[in-house]
């Protein structure tokens, strides 16, 4: 049943993404038979992990998921420990730690902070996949202030053609603002109180197909590299377009700040004044 | 799930609908639960309760106006008779009507007999207001009621929505101002959410109340005069509030966004993804910072 899980999607789709979560567990209470689907396909707010073997953060979502435990990129260690969890081949796992390396040092070019993790992992017709995390929140430094999250999640496929590799990239960035305000004017006007919240949020989901060379193993870091840059560049631009600007217009389309039967009347008085000069 | 918690669940997800997109939640919904008879007796409190938080409006029959659906509008029949069925007040035509919380239609007009000592000032607030919906919104509907319950109190309802389904958003206002003739004070809620989901789903909601001292010179002015003063104090604080939503988004954009991520690294230029593989991030880094843009190499 194709159309159920489209259904679900839809809905998530329309639900406030500050509650995602409760939203997905409720879901897969109704049908629990779709549980991997769900979680297979609907983005959720990276959880932060501490790797018990480094000391580092890591970040945890449903790739880097065997049954309850997660397996930190740091130390390839499952947490709950795992007997047999499922981990990267030898040769993989090489490139998955490069990898992390790699997109550790871009983390903090651009986020200046935050946590980052790859997870790679085989597929069975000989390519590999994987998927780079990145995440930052910032805490208000005074009550005044907004609060903030940036969660990025890269899933890309690989598959190597030769002395060619075509890779197919899914991002999603999830951005989540708030701000409360309270105020008790003390300018004259007594008995004035104000109390307020606003929060901004969700998440924008985009795709893109590129041919890149391959040199060797280490290529497909590179590719991926300028692959996830391009798309975090383009994915700001837009979230900064739809979050400040296009909800802010929407606001304005529903209420308008200029009287808006003055500019009716001014309207008229010039459609008079130009049949008038006309005659 | 017990059909109990799947009913309950089904009415979490409907009273979270964004504006305009109740249709489109219950139709997944009924596909997510898929047991109709199920769904038809259990969602309908569900319904009502959207219904009257999110001020659905109705075509007022026999007349050419709508009026808002919410607690206020609900006739207190003070009868126990359950046959008796639920009735909605339109205090503008003066018409009481029984309503559809699934179909959002009225019907059964009935005349309504207001409280003769509290309309005057009702009236004088619902014109004013609708000078007001005229000014400041493109598409708005106001009521202003007379307590049923609350001798010389007031409440003013406004509610203005869009629904742009083909370029995938919607966005809807409501303001609820209570105004209360006996201790004097104008106690006001403002509600803003916005939905944009074109592949995404982004949404801005927005609380914010308000306390207002009525001043001296408002109470002892004439009714009309009163609700004229009253919608301009309303103006002014939701004109100041519409501004100040403007700060806040400046602040987010400028302070939060910037710094929670670079639209480029400090160098100004794109990494250089040679540089970066195989550097291992280490002490090195802060005395060399930049050094993996292309800009530097």
């Amino acid at each position: 049943m194709a159309d159920l899980v489209d259904s679900m999607l839809d809905l998530m789709r329309r639900l406030p993404p500050t509650r995602t979560e409760e939203n997905v567990a409720s879901l897969i209470g109704i049908c629990p038979d779709y549980a991997d689907d769900l979680l297979g396909s609907v983005d959720q707010p990276l959880q932060l992990k501490t790797d018990r073997a480094t000391g580092k953060e890591y970040l945890a979502c449903d790739y880097n998921r065997d049954g309850e435990s997660y397996r930190s990129p740091w130390s390839n260690e499952y947490d709950p420990p795992l007997e047999d969890g499922t981990v990267p081949t030898p040769k993989l796992r090489k490139l998955e730690i490069a990898a992390n390396d790699a997109f550790d040092t871009y983390r903090e070019m651009y986020y200046e902070g935050g946590v980052s993790s790859v997870y790679l992992w085989d597929l069975d017709d000989g390519g590999f996949a994987g998927v780079v995390l990145l995440k930052k929140t910032m805490a208000p430094s005074a009550s005044s202030e907004p609060s903030g999250s940036w969660d990025s999640i890269h899933v890309f496929e690989t598959a190597e053609r030769g002395r060619q590799a075509h890779y197919k990239l899914t991002s999603t960035v999830m951005l989540q603002l708030t701000m409360k305000k309270k105020d008790n004017e003390a300018d004259g006007k007594e008995g004035w109180k104000r109390d307020g919240e606003v929060t901004l949020g969700g998440s924008m989901t985009r795709q893109t197909e590129q041919d890149w060379p391959i040199h060797d193993s280490s290529s497909h870091i590179t590719n991926t590299g300028k692959m996830i840059e391009e798309m975090e560049i383009k994915m700001r631009n837009l979230l900064q377009e739809v979050y400040f600007g296009k909800t802010r217009d929407i606001i304005y389309d529903l209420r308008s700040l200029d009287d808006l039967e003055k500019t009716r009347r001014q309207r008229e008085l010039q459609k008079e004044l130009v049949g008038f000069i006309k005659r | 799930m017990e059909s109990h918690e799947r009913i309950q669940a089904a009415c979490d997800f409907l009273l979270q609908s964004p504006p305009g997109e109740i249709n489109d939640v219950l139709n997944d919904v009924r596909n997510i639960i898929s047991d109709d008879e199920l769904l038809q007796e259990g969602i309908v409190p569900a319904l009502k309760r959207y219904n009257l938080a999110q001020f659905i409006t109705v075509d007022v029959p026999e007349t050419n106006h709508q009026s808002i659906i919410s607690e206020a509008a609900r006739l207190s029949t003070g009868s126990e008779d359950e046959e008796s069925q639920e009735r909605w007040l339109d205090p503008r035509s003066k018409k009481s009507f029984v309503f559809d919380h699934i179909a959002l239609e009225a019907s059964d007009p009935q005349p309504f007999e207001p409280n003769e000592d509290f309309e005057t000032f009702r009236v004088a607030l619902e014109k004013a207001s609708l000078n007001y919906l005229l000014a400041h919104f493109h598409d708005g509907v106001s009521s202003a009621f007379s307590n049923q319950t609350t001798p010389n109190q007031f409440i003013l309802q406004v509610v203005a929505n869009k629904y742009n389904p083909t370029n995938f958003w919607s966005g809807r206002w409501r303001s609820e101002y209570i105004v209360d003739l006996n201790d004097h004070t104008i106690k006001g809620t403002i509600l803003v959410n916005v939905h944009y989901y074109e592949q995404g789903n982004v949404q801005l909601s927005t609380t914010h109340s308000i306390s207002i001292a009525l001043p001296p010179a408002i109470v002892t002015a004439s009714p009309e005069s009163a609700g004229t003063k009253i919608l301009a104090l309303i103006e002014t604080e939701e004109g100041k509030y519409q501004n100040s939503l403007n700060d806040t988004y400046h602040e987010m954009s400028e302070k939060t966004f910037k710094s929670l991520r670079r639209a480029l690294p400090m160098t100004r230029s794109k990494l250089d993804w040679e540089k970066v593989l195989g550097y291992k991030l280490g002490a090195e880094l802060s005395s060399s910072k930049g050094a993996f843009t292309s800009g530097f190499s």
